[in-house]
């Protein structure tokens, strides 16, 4: 067995791929472009612990109007329609009470933000739905997040793959296209069905206050890009909830009296999702704080940990 | 060859203190049933000891086998740098031969338990996996499982119940209807509706 090492040095040696840096940044600049400059269609799957799909997407790009509608086709066929980023309509299941939310940033992949934390790096060739692609990797340069694998279409720059993998490198998601052409989708392609239920733009931007609540730690690079504190339908319970990211992964805060309640912590993982809840006692009252994002547990209980109260005095 | 000394190779191979000539001794016993039944009850003695949870039901010699089967063994007379090499192959693959046997072991029993969730309740009566069950000494450190193995969100009666689906669902659509980047964010929200 002494064997063992020398043969995964040999091996380890050999795969050992020159690697250049400002390629990988190209690379996801196209990236970054591509969806806002190519109109396309295709299939694609999504893959975690537990579930398998498979999805059609259409992409138009027309007048500087981006317009792009996602049916699920195994299943109930949840879908939705978006045109510049905003949600038209969503499918019944996928709605639950939530309408756009009103601060919504449209966001774009920032190489140059995302080298902070994580390494970009090119490894390598492949192929995906028939096309050339490049492997870029997203390696995290500490142990808050997770990394990504890339695989960029060399002729339109789209991402054809993307793998979520664990500091062990397991697979904790897969994303990937089987199908995908640059033809131009039809209004047809683009039409909802009638499930396709419209979404109310902001609808509760009255109700919502805002959130008294911050966080004393969170990973490097994190920042708060939403935050809210609104009843919740069900249960009139108000809830704060806050989300963050890094630029690629993100972590949601939701934060709720307890009145009582029995109530335990937990911590669960589902594929890429961390979900952990704590218990806090605060001036006003026992509080549940949970914190889910497609972070390592390990990080989402220490901001569960972190998160505190702005209200210093009980009311 | 005695069976003393092929219970002491056993013993060795389980200890992962064998060395190549006992390893091949071992497997090539190992298509006897007396030999399985010693290397079964050698397992649930060091489970004891250690106090892991092990049911020794997965048969690996027939994974080792086969992929011993598979090798051209290195002809003996050949000597010269290709005859280590052999050796080398036939060492890496018995190991991959093991480890896979060890990891479909361990699907299997997240499959059955259904463990994806920890609570630190006391008094609550959700069956707790303890570990791996640790095979021949080859361990995947404290991961039970692959992640693409666990993830049932487990029936916990109560508060969590209640919010945790919702706070997932949550999560996830605001990411998909803030996100432009990819589709990813919505496929994952509508994964979370798939249940």
């Amino acid at each position: 067995m002494r064997a063992i090492p020398l043969f995964a040095l040999l091996l380890g040696g050999w795969c050992a791929i020159p690697a250049y840096a400002d390629e990988a940044q190209d690379w996801l600049n196209r990236l970054g472009q591509a969806e806002r400059q190519q109109s396309f269609q295709g299939t694609f799957v999504y893959e975690r612990s537990g579930s398998f799909s498979t999805h059609n997407i259409w992409h138009r790009v027309q007048d500087g109007k981006v317009r792009e509608r996602l049916l699920q086709l195994d299943g109930s066929a949840q879908e939705v329609l978006r045109i510049d980023g905003r949600t038209q309509c969503v499918s019944g299941s996928l709605v639950a009470g939530l309408g756009n939310t009103p601060d919504s940033t449209t966001r774009t992949l920032d190489p140059q933000k995302l080298k902070n934390w994580y390494d970009l790096v090119v490894v390598g060739k492949s192929r995906v739905a028939g096309r050339q692609a490049v492997i870029v990797a997203l390696t995290p340069k500490d142990q808050h997040r997770y990394g990504f694998e890339l695989h960029v279409d060399k002729e339109t720059g789209l991402p054809l793959k993307s793998l979520l993998l664990n500091d062990k490198g397991q697979l904790l998601e897969r994303f990937q296209f089987t199908r995908l052409n640059v033809a131009v989708p039809t209004d047809a392609d683009l039409q909802a069905s009638a499930d396709c239920k419209d979404v109310a733009q902001d609808p509760d931007r009255a109700a919502a206050m805002k959130t008294t609540w911050h966080s004393d730690w969170l990973p490097p690079g994190f920042e708060l890009t939403s935050s809210a504190a609104r009843k919740d339908p069900d249960t009139r319970i108000q809830v704060n909830s806050l989300m963050y990211d890094d630029g690629l992964a993100r972590v949601s805060v939701f934060v709720e009296p307890l009145n009582g309640a029995n109530a335990t912590d937990t911590r669960t993982q589902l594929g890429p999702t961390a979900a952990v809840s704590r218990r806090l006692t605060t001036p006003q009252g026992e509080m549940m704080v949970t914190v889910v994002g497609e972070i390592p547990i390990g990080t989402a209980e220490r901001i569960a940990l972190s998160m505190r109260s702005d209200v210093v005095a009980p009311q | 060859m005695s069976r003393e000394a092929l219970q002491e190779s056993l013993s060795a191979v389980m200890d992962n203190e064998a060395d190549e000539l006992e390893l091949r001794r071992v497997l090539n016993a190992f298509d006897d049933v007396e030999t399985r039944e010693t290397w079964a009850r050698y397992q649930i003695a060091r489970a004891v000891m250690h106090k892991d949870l092990l049911l020794p039901r997965l048969d690996i010699a027939a994974a080792v086998s086969a992929a011993l089967a598979d090798e051209t063994v290195p002809a003996k007379a050949s000597r010269g740098p290709w005859r280590s090499l052999g050796r080398l192959a036939v060492a890496a693959s018995v190991t991959v031969a093991v480890l896979a046997g060890v990891r479909l072991y361990n699907q299997d029993e997240i499959a059955g338990v259904q463990m994806a969730q920890q609570s630190n309740q006391p008094g609550l009566a959700t069956p707790q996996v303890k570990g791996p069950a640790v095979l021949a000494g080859y361990s995947e450190g404290s991961e039970t499982a692959g992640p693409m193995a666990n993830g049932v969100l487990q029936g916990q009666p109560g508060w969590h119940d209640q919010r945790l689906p919702n706070y997932l669902r949550q999560h996830a659509q605001q990411a998909a209807l803030k996100g432009t980047e990819s589709a990813l964010p919505y496929a994952r929200a509508a994964s979370l509706e798939n249940r």
